[in-house]
């Protein structure tokens, strides 16, 4: 429930539209209930012969009241309509900026095409929130009121059926589906979440399902899944179906209720028979505003579980407290920093191993590092931190001697140079991606990164999702250009080259360090040659800093570093 | 696929039920007037007393049950059948796309096919759950409608049959862009899914580049263009609906002045026939309107069906396979490629000319710079994709003339970016293989790739969950559990691209290992850029720029190719020379 509070404040915003649907909703409704009693006290007025005027004027009543409901029933959608649809693109970024801050943690917990399935999928299924839950029992209750107040003027007994009748279609048959409907806990959302999550990594892993003949089994899957799918789909219409025909059937017994109870009256003389025809069209006319409100338990409770869905994902980021953006504090970008990191450890969310350990270290502004290490044992989670991409570990972590906690988090991307160990490209062209790095970029400055890494691409080349149609060691070279033409002063650089071939690494990194001679620079690699010019090399395993110090000190410790470097020599002989 | 209406047309059974439930229901809808009437004229008009209606109370009662009941069957019969075609729908679009060659795969963006999966494909329920029914509904019960009001005023009739046509004149004027517009409208969902997907796979990025900010505002747009383009659809649909209530009504009008007329200053009608055909005209034109609406929704379902059937007849070349079965020889199978070409599109890079002999049991080392052409010789080796050029044979028979599977049983190949699948590290090993193995074996596959100390450590051990949805993985630790995928399977042909790449050293020679007690019973072809670990290959290609311009082993490659040497020495911490 505390999540629909969030979709009505946000509904709130659009407070005018939403009084004018309640508003336009009345008049249409009553509008409706008016020109067909006017049309059956008309009726019977002809009947027993009486005056012209009477006629004319009920005929003129009535072309207002058809107006008046017609262009009302179109004020009501279109209002209502507004709002929703408004209400919806702003629920979509109100969720995609509060998931942003999460990212990437939130990943290990979500798949992404659930969350896609999130903010289309869910979010457009709240409309019935608002078109079929929140406004229109107002109105159905405003319309009843008027009515019943009418029909009091006839007759008690006439009005009470219809005061019961509200009361049966619009509350106690509708609860009694919710009770129903609370047993059977709809699936639907979920399945649909699953549906797309599977659809996605169908599509991701498309060459490796291909590979390992797994096509078909996925195909099978994804069909069934989409079988359930539709099945819950069908389940709930019909459930919704059901009990809006239930309602109509209750809504036509009180009218048959209202025929009777007139009849009787009139035998009995306490009611004028010239009203009969009206009221009963009165009460065949009034019941439409109530009868979808059988189908309120079954949207409610989608809308629920739509809202939950949606904000479960984004919960964490409001518990936590940590104020979206970081501190205030802009972090210097002039100048390169010195980062420092003192006794700290880190372990990812939920896990219980540190994955850093006691780290200490002091990288004067201006120098080249470099970190080695087996694979897993912490290099790239070392960096993470360096990125505040994860705001939670003990100890402190320090640019130019400022806490990165006080820092804002834009101000310190802004400082940065990334290259992630696996980089991401944008479905569009190469310029588009480079552009990624700063604005105004002149094409000429693209192209001259380009030819500095050794890519003979035109800036219009077309790349495809994830840069799929790109080699490995493309796609590393252009993350390189893009953290080049940032401009920062810190380089962040995890195993930039890996899949490079040598003679065209060792062109890059004439290029990268010819660059950033003054820049702080941080660089992760399994390349052990090269190395000789860092001023500090650290050596990390399980976590921990085992060795730092120049290549000649961890040559002449002769430790793990030394040891790696025999290795190497022996594979090389 | 057909179109909707030519499947709607074709459920035989369901078109027949729903026609019988339109006559009844247009039954009970004359009954009930009747009743009514009859009954409101005894009382009212003719003093009747109370007990003389009970009867037709009770009848009355019964048509009205019958009609909510016959509203109801209508309904289920609509919902049924959307379910049936929407799978059929969803069906064929997973099928298509599992047909698709890897090539065709990677174009477009996956958020938007995974949209068409879902979206488009659900749009199509209101053809069949709301039109169809609708629209037999309509073509039945004003018919009856009319046939009763004749009979019993023909005047009425006659302006119910001169209004009534311009009900549906004015529904197809408005309609008629609807689809269209509904089109757009699924279109740019289709976008803003596509473009969400993607940025959500690069939030990270988008943050390290201060963009996440603009991505808001660009999701803003793209959600707002969305709104906008169903308030174009939703306007056009409201005031259609608005003129067709403005018809009806102003028809009502017309009736009810027409009898109240004859009624009072003519007498030409008794009260009975006038009330009757009073509740009775708004029945016709709620028919008529109704059909309107749901003409509207009808629209927006072949718009959506009009997306989905485009993308189903999207024509894809298909990699051909024949249906031969590979020789099991106890050995692995011999491989040639003569004079194989193939390029990625007019203007794209291609691969020429290259010919070579990969013998049983030997292993291959594909050399070269970046972007030279290596992962793409794999993928034609492996027949994810197919030559365009000359042949790759393997035993005496071109690739293409055996069976898909029988060669891919054959086969591993850890490419140079494998897929983690959202499940277990076990399941994302067991994925190698296509028969059910033990927990043993995936143990010692994971041991060969040198993952399973890391396991071991893990809480869950193998039943973590990893890849999207669950615990990360060091880059190293994902390269290391795809390529258990290949020590599981122990196939007889191994194309391993750039296996070692971001591992360290000591993690290379447990691998280096492992490969090499494979590569007994197995053709081995590697891709490499760390050339220590292929010296000991029987055989070196070397690629430049998609030309194989050297072939032989180390010692043989670095007398002839110099670019080769180059790139040993340069390995070696030596300059180049
Ligand atoms: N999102 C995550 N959640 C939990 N554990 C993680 C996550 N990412 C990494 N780890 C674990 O943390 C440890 C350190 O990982 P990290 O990525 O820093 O290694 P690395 O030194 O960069 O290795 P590699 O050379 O293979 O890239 C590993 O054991 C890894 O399994
Ligand atoms: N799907 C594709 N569509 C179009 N071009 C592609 C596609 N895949 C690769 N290419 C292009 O083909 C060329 C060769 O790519 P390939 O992946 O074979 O190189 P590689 O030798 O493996 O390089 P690396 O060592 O960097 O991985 C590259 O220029 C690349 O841009
Ligand atoms: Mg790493
Ligand atoms: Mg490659």
């Amino acid at each position: 429930m505390k999540d629909l509070k969030i979709v009505m404040k946000l509904l709130m915003k659009e407070r005018k539209d939403v009084f004018l649907s309640i508003l336009f909703g009345f008049l249409a409704g009553a509008g409706a209930v008016a020109l067909f009693a006017n049309s059956g006290y008309l009726i019977s007025q002809a009947a027993i012969a009486s005056t012209l005027v009477v006629l004319t004027l009920s005929i003129a009543l009535m072309k207002i009241f058809s107006v008046t409901r017609a262009v009302s029933r179109y004020g009501e959608r279109y209002f209502s309509h507004r709002a929703t649809f408004t209400k919806l693109s702003s629920l979509r970024v109100y969720f995609f900026e509060r998931l942003e801050p999460l990212a990437p943690r939130v990943f290990n917990r979500y798949r992404s095409g659930d969350i896609l399935a999130r903010i289309v999928g869910d979010v457009e299924s709240l409309q019935n929130f608002f078109l079929r839950v929140y406004y229109p029992p107002i109105v159905m209750v405003i319309v009843f009121l008027a009515t019943i107040t009418f029909t009091l003027f006839f007759s008690v007994y006439i009005a009470l059926i219809l005061a019961a009748g509200l009361f049966i279609t619009g509350f106690l048959v509708p609860l009694l589906f919710a009770l129903k409907q609370r047993k059977i806990q709809s699936e639907l959302r979920e399945m649909r979440g699953s549906l797309s999550a599977e659809a996605a990594e169908f599509f991701y892993g498309f060459r490796d399902l291909k590979l390992y003949q797994k096509l078909d089994e996925q195909e099978q899957q994804l069909g069934s899944v989409s079988n359930a799918y539709i099945s819950e789909q069908e389940k709930n219409s019909l459930q919704a179906l059901f009990s809006q025909s239930v309602n109509q059937m209750i809504a036509l017994i009180i009218s048959w209720f209202v025929l009777g109870a007139g009849a009787y009256l009139i035998a009995g003389g306490e009611l004028d028979g010239i009203f009969l025809a009206m009221l009963v069209m009165i009460s065949l006319t009034v019941f439409d505003t109530s009868t979808p409100m059988a189908a309120f338990p079954v949207h409610l409770e989608d809308s629920r579980r739509a809202a939950s869905r949606l904000f479960s994902v984004v919960e964490e980021g409001e518990s936590s407290g940590a104020e979206p953006g970081g501190g205030t504090t802009k972090h210097n970008l002039q100048e390169a920093p010195a980062v420092e990191m003192n006794n700290v450890s880190f372990s990812f969310p939920g896990e219980e191993r540190k994955a850093l350990k006691d780290i200490n270290l002091h990288l004067p502004a201006g120098s080249k590092t470099a970190i080695v290490g087996p694979s897993g044992s912490g290099k790239s989670t070392l960096l993470q931190l360096l990125f505040k991409m994860y705001p939670e570990y003990e100890g402190e972590v320090r640019l130019n001697g400022r806490l990165v906690e006080n820092l804002e988090d834009e101000s310190i991307w802004a400082g940065i140079n990334p290259v992630l160990q696996s980089n991401h490209f944008f479905y569009g062209t190469v310029k588009e991606n480079l552009l990624l790095a700063k604005d105004d970029l002149s094409d000429e400055a693209m192209n001259d990164v380009l030819g500095k890494v050794k890519l003979s691409f035109s800036l219009d080349k077309q790349i495809l999702e994830k840069g799929e149609n790109l080699s490995g060691g493309e796609k590393q070279r252009l993350a390189i250009a893009r953290a080049m033409l940032k401009g920062a002063k810190l380089w962040l650089l995890d195993e930039p080259t890996s899949s490079v071939d040598v003679l065209t690494e060792r062109l890059i990194f004439d290029h990268l360090f010819e660059q950033g001679k003054d820049d702080t620079l941080v660089l992760i690699s399994h390349r052990l040659t090269g190395l000789e010019n860092m001023d500090k090399i650290i050596v990390m395993e399980q976590g921990r800093i085992i060795e730092s110090g120049s290549y000649e000190d961890l040559m002449s410790r002769k430790g793990y570093f030394y040891e790696m470097k025999q290795i190497e020599k022996s594979v090389f002989a | 696929m057909k179109q909707l209406k030519e499947i709607a047309r074709n459920k035989k059974k369901q078109m027949y039920l729903l026609l019988l439930l339109s006559v009844l229901t247009g039954a009970a809808v004359i009954a009930q007037a009747y009743y009514i009437v009859a009954i409101v004229d005894l009382i009212f008009l003719q003093g009747a007393p109370f007990q003389s209606i009970v009867s037709l109370m009770g009848v009355l009662a019964a048509v009205l049950a019958a009609r909510a009941a016959f509203s109801y069957l209508n309904g289920r019969t609509g919902i049924k059948l959307a379910s049936e075609v929407k799978a059929d729908f969803r069906q064929s679009l997973l099928s298509k796309y599992r047909r698709n060659p890897v090539q065709a795969s990677l174009k477009g963006q996956s958020g938007k096919k995974v949209s068409v999966l879902l979206d488009s494909v659900d749009e199509i329920d209101s053809y069949f759950s709301q039109y169809y029914p609708q629209m037999i509904q309509t073509s039945v019960v004003p018919l009856m409608i009319l046939g009763a009001v004749f009979y019993y005023n023909w005047v009425s009739g006659l302006i119910m049959l001169i209004t009534a046509p311009f009900i549906p004149l004015f529904f197809i004027i408005f309609g008629s862009a609807a689809q269209k517009k509904s089109e757009e409208q699924l279109e740019k969902l289709a976008a803003f899914s596509g473009k969400f997907l993607d940025i959500l796979q690069g939030l990270s990025t988008l943050k390290l580049f201060g963009r996440a900010r603009a991505q808001r505002e660009a999701i803003r747009n793209s959600s707002l263009e969305y709104r906008d383009a169903t308030m174009t659809v939703l306007k056009t649909a409201f005031l259609s609906s608005l003129m067709l209530e403005f018809i009806s009504m102003l028809s009502i009008a017309l009736i009810a002045l027409e009898v109240g007329l004859r009624l009072v200053l003519y007498d030409q009608l008794t009260f009975f026939t006038a009330f009757f055909v009073l509740i009775l005209a708004p029945e016709f034109y709620n028919s008529l309107k109704e059909l309107g609406t749901a003409f509207h929704t009808g629209r927006g379902s072949t718009g959506a069906a009009a997306k989905v059937i485009e993308e189903l007849e999207e024509k894809e070349q298909p990699v051909k396979w024949g249906n031969k079965q590979i020789e099991k020889r106890g050995a692995p199978p011999e491989i040639q490629l003569r004079n194989v070409g193939f390029s990625y599109g007019e203007g794209a890079f291609a691969l020429k000319q290259v010919t070579g002999t990969i013998k049983p049991l030997t292993e291959t080392a594909v050399v070269g710079r970046s972007g030279s052409g290596k992962s793409t010789l794999l993928h034609l080796l492996s027949g994810i994709a197919a030559p365009g050029e000359g042949d790759i044979v393997v035993n005496g028979e071109t690739l293409s003339e055996y069976e898909e599977k029988s060669w891919f049983n054959e086969l591993s190949y850890i490419s140079q970016n494998p897929y983690l699948f959202s499940g277990t590290i076990a399941e994302n090993i067991a994925v190698g293989v296509n028969e059910t193995v033990t927990r043993e074996e995936i143990e010692r596959a994971a041991d060969k790739a040198g993952i399973s100390e890391m396991v071991a450590g893990l809480e869950k051990g193998y039943d973590t969950t990893v890849g999207e949805g669950g615990r990360g993985l060091s880059g190293g630790e994902k390269q290391r559990v795809a390529l258990a995928r290949a020590f599981l399977k122990k196939p007889s042909v191994i194309l391993f691209d750039e296996p070692t790449a971001g591992l360290d050293l000591r993690t290379e020679q447990i691998l280096q290992r492992s490969m090499k007690e494979l590569a007994e019973t197995s053709t081995v072809i590697t891709v490499a850029h760390r050339l220590h670990t292929i010296r000991r290959a029987d055989q070196i290609l070397f690629l430049d720029n998609g030309l194989l311009a050297g072939r032989g082993t180390h010692d043989e490659l670095m007398e002839s190719v110099p670019e080769y040497r180059n790139m040993v020495a340069v390995q070696q911490g030596g300059d180049t020379g």
